[in-house]
């Protein structure tokens, strides 16, 4: 496991230096102390190790030992002490001046018992009276199963985090296909891949595991190909670079898809074992039941071509035809989903000579990547003899790996159409049989989960009383969506509404454009945690400025108070009214739980814990703290007792001795009274002590034969079950064929015995983009606009040494970066007669910005690009007023909108976002250049800078960092006086 | 490079003021008329040591750490800067002794004084070209990497050093001497040809490039990000980038600064005329030692994007 | 007598900067440090920095490759910075050839930077004495560190293992194993400063055969046969 970084440089004979050498004593070790806990610089949530003296940080390394990264660490890992450091620390809760314009940033600071009355007195009237009036959405937080559950809890539907504009068309791509996904819910097989395929992952989900990954392929000789418009970082090593045009790999994937269909190039046995590819669909077009499954007796049917007849579904003993066209008895035609599947993809339209004309992938290329996988997945098969027990609890002797692996994110999520980009892919993949096999796309636990996982979204709220669900789940069919009786959307995101049926994640780009427009209903309080939507997390920020200060005919702001809790000086800080200074990372209590998404390996189901290294110097409170506090005056039910007391006493007890399940808890490790249970067992009240010592986390290897095909395998599913991952041992069968898509689209199509919507535009998208079916549609803002008046397709992504962080307070990490430009093709840039460094102007359907470019070679002839979220505020995170962050960096945000492009039709106010899942579609985005005047030159739009805020630390003009007195290794004179040339 | 104005005023200065020195001392011992001059010969002594402290202090002043500046005389075994301060700090005693001399005995010095006239003389030339050492001896810097660098450093500071002693004389004594009239006429006509010959030299395309020092030979090479958005030291040491129109017409201002208009003025040998050519060639100078380093193309602006150096 | 060095892989080099502040945060509190900078949060935040990743594209378009080459001091056999240097604070250690500066003794006079044509050297600008990596001298032996941590800090934190530490003058080392198996290469050798450290070129493109295709199979529905397969 840790082959990493054990080749210590075995030739040095340290112990011979060591003799001839006489050293000082660098370090003080014995005043040192040696901790461990988890990074936040990112979401990736390596183990760090940090050596801490004096409670000042001395080196934070990554932690040899720990699964996720395996010693190494990230640029914003090793600047953990300038995050640490980082003027821009809050220092103690704070509230809005009476009087002041909210937006002014002018505060008094409060005490934490005042700012805790505020929160529950406002909050207590809210759950009393109507507790969907409270909006609490979180940003890059790692604690969702706590939040959800808090929401729940107090009884607000309107609970969700970033995943919403960030990554749920790959979440639900994967989910409502194979039970498992990519990033936190999958990972390729590093250690057998031959052929590894990278689809628009921009630097970044996830950082380090993914670069141990690809230096496990490049020692190997393993192929990487690389599919994004820009190669920067990652693919800067890859074999092949595929320089596709934005918003087009749904269309260049199926067509590989086609060139297989082609060559009858599919692992045939894959899918009549672990896909619904041979299950039969009725073929009843225009009428009620069309392409819903053929069950008899309320199962699925296939054809058994040992005796000729129907059969269920799930059973064993049958030989499914794959392909066909079948009458049932009483005459209604049936297809295999195969069939289907066949038909639609070896259609012309996903030819490579077609599907080239819009990739900008030559056909050749399509065909040959096509072949070249089809080769290493079937010719260049491995086998693992190891023995296991398939799901009907049949013996088998080996795994076979079909090596092709692929990985996918941020450029396929963020279009509208992600989810079902997202689903080609996962087609591709499932057809080539590489799904949880030796060398293809493996599962990481709690995953795979059946499809979809079987948590609804709650429906109804109540005055004091929890949901009966919570806030986010799965859809799998209209009547789960959460509407009113006319139809109308009950969450303030509109999530789970005819606009994003299936937005499994929510909508936190549109609370509070929603919010601000009544629509659809006025909230009282929108809660913040961790979430920067003042500015670079929000679509149209200068827009959402004003929106967060709008008010009333009456005085009284749309959105009436506004509670942030963070524990740096965001742009979101000045915009809120009550202000809950939160810790550091380094500073706190955090459990990465298994009820989430874990740090888990395929291999191994893991979790882990923050525990503090550093003592705040603030009057500072974590977040979690609050939470737990406020659920005790609050008096939600799990966590009162029976006899009204608080059950918790705070955030450590909590974790501890809440169970969700029998056994179950936030850890899985550690359990027991004695701490010897793993997964599940009775609270242990030294569990954060095991885990202390057990350097933070907690590490479950499966058995070889649980390794593999789990979404069939026996004794994973057992081991599954018991651990709480999933409710049943049952088969987790692959859907190529959604038929729950389907019954969306038939209720688009007035053929759904349910809710059905009314309005037309509702009708036209739940028809034509709830295929069951992978399709490839052109992005939405493409299709609303002039596509010659706009060019060039605009999408950014974050720097390697900024992903997921928040990082321009970051000293050392600023330096690196403190302005972005836009980035444009070389060729296409002469072209256009742009020269290097020139300012032009950058304009979308939805405003302008002016941006200085740098012209490139490795990016796509009609994209330009640049560096996301390096534009900040002046005074804002702890910068000056004249950072470059304030006066040359530029936000792509402004260009984009929430809304679709505006055509006076009724999607006008509909959300800027995929129609099925409700991603945010930041990378829709299409632009026209034109250079700036001369003399027109510095970004544009400028805001107007932050004062700093009571209590501030000054930031400092010279920065000399250390955490001791350095010890010098001094030159003896005489070898100064005697030492000649060499 | 970036040129550091303590440097230019140290380079130049000290150049002059050891020309000064040793041009009158060897003008005296050799016998020349206009030189047998006590009150000359003590004012062309102390406009020397005054130019030469002058800049040396000054040199001083680009140092970030000056407490440790007495350090610079221990790595005399290879390193010029090392050598040229401890030349420099031998020329005083020395020099100070002939100014003794001067002052003890007149023009008519016993052969100790003379002797430390010679030997502080030569000092003065050593000194002067282990300065110009310290930039000839950088491979790292092509323009500067070359025998042509002492050649210019001696040929100016005899050039300015003329000057100086022309205008002392022409100042203290009634006119110009003709000597000296014709040895600075032909030192700046000796300064013009090596600052030529050097000009056109640098010209010549030579040296490494950015496919050389990134060991790409193969292919067109672009930098695409240097790994930071503001300056750096290197940026700022290295990266001193003049627009090549503006160099152009510095090099014609320091052209006719530093030689053309000085040797015209000369030739008319008044007085006035040869104070101004001093000023003006030592103005010129400054130019001419501002592209030195304004011009000097460290290759380490190879790894920050310049195609060559 | 050891001649230490890195080899630095520019075939998985991906341009994180990993290096770069791991060696920051490691020699800002070590025996150089420490490491200032100079308007942190202000306009052109300037700090001292001992190993920078710059990035650069090879050819044009559409035949250009990407490559990130992070320098630091090649701790070079000839080290002209440490020939220039008056003051003597800038030595080649003889133990393992780690060219240091004694911070006691630099005067700050910058000569030494213009005489290393890497970018290695940079002025403390709070100091006022030159820095430069020490190859964590102060790690390298500390043996109370554990074994396998006795490395260069920008080595142990690489994301791809892309640096390798070693002694350049045992054969059987992985720092010259992989400079003789993968071609490592000087920078600017002609210089003739000698560098320890060398950089492993890209490697060639991994090339996969395509699956050979019976070419009478059509793209129609019909051809497709079913078989006998069991669930």
């Amino acid at each position: 496991m840790n082959s990493v970084k054990t080749d210590v440089p075995c030739s040095l004979d340290a112990q011979l230096l060591i003799d001839s050498v006489e050293l000082p004593e660098f370090e003080a070790h014995d005043k040192q102390q040696t901790k461990y806990t988890t990074c936040y610089m990112c979401a990736c949530r390596c183990g760090i190790k940090v050596t801490v003296e004096d409670n000042q940080v001395r080196f934070i390394q990554g932690n040899p030992n720990h699964p996720i990264n395996k010693g190494v660490l990230c640029a914003k890992g090793n600047s953990g002490i300038m995050k640490q450091n980082s003027p821009a620390k809050l220092s103690a809760p704070m509230l809005r001046k009476p009087g002041t314009e909210r937006g002014a940033g002018e505060f008094e600071i409060i005490s934490w018992a005042r700012a805790l009355d505020i929160l529950e007195k406002r909050l207590a009237q809210i759950r009393a009276t109507d507790p969907k009036k409270l909006a609490y959405f979180t940003g890059r937080d790692q604690m969702q199963a706590l939040t959800g559950m808090w929401a729940s809890q107090f009884g607000t539907l309107n609970w969700a985090a970033h995943g919403g504009f960030c990554s749920v068309n790959m979440a639900a791509g994967g989910l409502y296909t194979m039970g498992h996904a990519f990033w936190e819910f999958g990972d390729p097989d590093w250690d057998n891949t031959k052929y590894f395929v990278m689809w628009g992952v921009a630097e970044d989900h996830s950082s380090n595991p993914i670069k141990i990954g690809l230096k496990k392929l490049k020692e190997r000789g393993a192929k990487f190909v690389s599919v994004n418009p820009v190669r920067t970082g990652y693919q800067a090593i890859a074999d092949e670079w595929i320089s596709i045009r934005p918003g087009t790999d749904g269309l260049l994937a199926l067509s590989m898809v086609h060139v297989l269909l082609r060559h009858q190039l599919v692992d045939e046995e894959f899918l009549i074992r672990y896909t619904n590819s041979p299950q039969l669909v009725v073929n009843t077009p225009g009428v009620k039941g069309d392409g819903l499954f053929y069950r008899r007796a309320g199962e699925i049917q296939i054809w058994d071509q040992t005796t000729d007849s129907f059969a269920d579904a799930r059973r064993t003993d049958v030989a499914p035809a794959l392909f066909g066209e079948f009458k049932a008895p009483d005459g209604t035609p049936l297809r295999t989903a195969m069939s289907i599947l066949l038909h639609k993809y070896l259609d012309d339209a996903y030819a490579p000579e077609n599907a080239a004309k819009e990739c900008g992938v030559d056909a050749e290329t399509i065909e040959r990547l096509a072949l070249e996988m089809a080769q290493v997945a079937f010719r260049e098969t491995i086998t693992l003899d190891i023995e296991w027990t398939d799901w009907a609890g049949r013996k088998q002797d080996k795994f076979i790996g079909r090596p092709v692996s692929m990985h996918a994110m941020r450029g396929i999520s963020a279009h509208s159409n992600g989810f079902q980009t997202c689903r080609a892919i996962h087609l591709l993949q499932i057809l080539l049989g590489t799904i949880d096999c030796p060398g293809g796309h493996l599962a990481k636990p709690p995953f795979p989960k059946h499809v979809p996982p079987g948590i609804k979204p709650a429906k109804e709220c109540a005055p004091n009383t929890p949901l009966k669900s919570p806030p986010l789940g799965f859809p799998t069919c209209p009547e789960d969506l959460v509407i009113d009786a006319a139809g109308n959307p009950l969450r303030i995101d509109k999530a789970y509404s005819w606009d994003a049926p299936i937005s499994c994640h929510g909508l936190m780009h549109m609370v509070i454009s929603n919010a601000a427009k009544g629509d659809p209903y006025k909230i009282d309080t929108l809660m913040l945690f961790m979430a920067n939507m003042a500015w670079n997390s929000s679509m149209n920020s200068a827009q959402t400025l004003e929106m967060l200060c709008a008010r009333e005919d009456d005085g009284e702001y749309k959105i009436p108070f506004i509670v942030c809790s963070d524990a740096f000086h965001s742009e979101m800080v000045a915009y809120s009214d009550l202000i809950l200074p939160d810790t550091t990372y380094l500073e706190r209590y955090d459990t990465i739980s298994m009820l989430d998404r874990p740090i888990s390996e395929p291999h191994a189901a893991c979790d882990s814990v923050r525990i503090p290294v550093i003592q705040p110097d603030r009057d500072v409170l974590s977040w979690q703290e609050v939470m737990i506090e406020m659920a005790g005056r609050l008096k939600f039910p799990a966590f009162t007792t029976p006899e009204g007391e608080r059950r918790y006493e705070g955030y450590k007890d909590f974790i501890v001795n809440f169970q969700k399940q029998p056994g179950i808890g936030f850890l899985a490790g550690y359990r027991g009274a004695d701490g010897s249970k793993s997964l599940r067992g009775e609270p242990n009240p030294r569990q954060w002590e095991a885990y202390e010592e057990n350097e933070g986390f907690f590490e479950f290897q499966l058995e070889p034969n649980q390794r593999y095909m789990r979404h069939a395998n026996r004794d994973y599913m057992e081991l599954a079950k018991e651990a709480g991952w999933v409710g049943s041992t049952d088969q987790i069968l692959i859907e190529l064929y959604s038929e729950k898509l389907q019954t969306f689209r038939l209720a688009g199509q007035g053929l759904y015995d349910g809710p059905m919507p009314t309005e037309e535009h509702h009708k036209e998208r739940l028809v034509k983009y709830f295929d069951p079916l992978p399709f490839f549609y052109m992005p939405l803002e493409e299709q609303r606009i002039d596509r010659d008046e706009y060019p060039f397709h605009a999408v950014n992504q974050r720097p390697m040494f900024m992903y997921h962080s928040w990082d321009s307070q970051n000293a050392w990490l600023r330096q690196i970066m403190s302005q972005n430009y836009l980035f444009m093709n070389r060729v296409a840039g002469e072209k256009a007669g742009i020269k290097e460094l020139s300012w032009v102007w950058v304009e979308s359907h939805n405003g302008k910005i002016r941006a200085q470019v740098k012209l490139m070679e490795g990016c796509n002839e009609q994209t330009v690009w640049t560096w996301n979220a390096i534009a900040k505020k002046g005074g804002a995170w702890g910068l000056s007023k004249d950072a470059n962050e304030a006066t040359d960096a530029f936000l792509m945000n402004h260009l984009i909108s929430e809304l679709l492009p505006a055509k006076g039709d009724q999607q006008d106010r509909i959300t800027n976002s995929d129609p099925v899942t409700g991603q945010a579609a930041w990378y829709d985005l299409r632009v026209k250049i034109t250079p700036a005047a001369d003399g027109e030159t510095g970004t544009w739009p400028l805001f107007s800078s932050h004062e700093p805020l009571p209590g501030a630390q000054a930031s400092p003009q010279m920065l000399s960092y250390s955490s001791h007195k350095n010890v010098n290794l001094k030159r003896p004179m005489l070898d100064i006086l005697t030492r000649g040339e060499k | 490079m970036h040129p550091a104005f303590s440097v230019l005023i140290f380079t130049v200065t000290s150049g002059a003021g050891y020309g000064l020195f040793a041009l009158m001392v060897l003008a005296q011992l050799a016998g020349l008329n206009a030189l047998q001059d006590s009150t000359l010969l003590l004012s062309g002594a102390v406009l020397a040591l005054l130019m030469i402290t002058i800049g040396l202090l000054s040199s001083t002043l680009h140092l970030a750490n000056p407490k440790n500046a007495w350090r610079s005389f221990a790595r005399f075994r290879t390193s010029w800067l090392s050598r040229e301060a401890v030349f420099a700090v031998l020329f005083y005693p020395v020099a100070l002794l002939y100014l003794f001399g001067i002052y003890a005995q007149g023009s008519e010095l016993s052969s100790l004084y003379s002797a430390c006239g010679v030997v502080a003389a030569l000092l003065a030339m050593v000194t002067l070209f282990c300065t110009s050492m310290i930039y000839a001896s950088l491979k790292t810097i092509r323009q500067w990497c070359t025998a042509l660098t002492p050649l210019n450093y001696l040929s100016m500071g005899l050039m300015s050093g003329a000057l100086c002693l022309a205008t002392l004389q022409a100042l203290l004594q009634d006119g110009l001497s003709p000597v000296l009239r014709s040895a600075g006429l032909g030192l700046i006509a000796l300064g013009a040809v090596v600052k030529l010959i050097y000009l056109f030299w640098i010209g010549k395309p030579a040296g490494a490039t950015i496919k050389t020092a990134t060991g790409f030979t193969q292919a067109s090479v672009r930098l695409l990000d240097a790994g930071h958005s503001a300056g750096t030291f290197l940026t700022n040491e290295f990266g001193y980038t003049v627009a090549a129109n503006k160099l152009l017409r510095l090099r014609f201002a320091m052209v006719a600064l530093a030689f053309v208009v000085p040797f015209l003025l000369l030739m008319q040998g008044h007085a006035a005329a040869t104070v101004l050519a001093a000023l003006l060639a030592l103005a010129g100078l400054l130019v001419e030692r501002w592209l030195f380093f304004a011009e000097a193309r460290h290759v380490v602006r190879l790894y920050h994007g310049d195609q060559r150096t | 007598m050891a001649k230490l060095g890195l080899v630095v892989d520019l075939d998985t080099c991906v341009g994180c900067h990993g290096c770069a502040t791991a060696c920051k945060q490691w020699n800002t509190s070590g025996t150089i440090g420490p490491l200032s900078d100079k308007d942190p949060y202000g306009r052109d935040p300037s700090g001292t920095w001992l190993n920078r990743v710059r990035t650069y594209e090879v050819g044009d378009t559409p035949n250009s490759k990407t490559v990130h080459m992070p320098m630091s001091c090649m701790h070079c056999e000839d080290a002209a910075c440490v020939t220039v240097c008056p003051t003597g604070a800038s030595y080649k250690r003889k133990e393992d050839g780690i060219v240091l500066v004694d911070q006691d003794k630099c005067m700050g006079c910058n000569l030494c930077s213009w005489a290393c044509p890497y970018g290695a050297r940079e002025l403390d600008p709070q100091a006022g004495t030159m820095k430069k990596c020490t190859l964590c001298v102060d790690r390298i032996y500390d043996e109370k560190l554990p074994q396998a941590e006795r490395q260069p800090a920008c080595v142990l934190t690489c994301p791809t293992s892309s640096r390798v530490f070693g002694d350049f003058d045992d054969p059987n080392s992985d720092v010259s194993r992989l400079t003789r198996e993968r071609g490592g290469q000087q920078l600017m050798p002609e210089l003739g400063y000698n560098p320890v450290n060398t950089y492993l070129p890209p490697r060639n493109k991994k090339v996969v055969e395509s699956y050979q295709i019976k070419p009478s199979l059509g793209a129609t529905l019909k051809q497709w046969v079913n078989k006998v397969i069991t669930r």
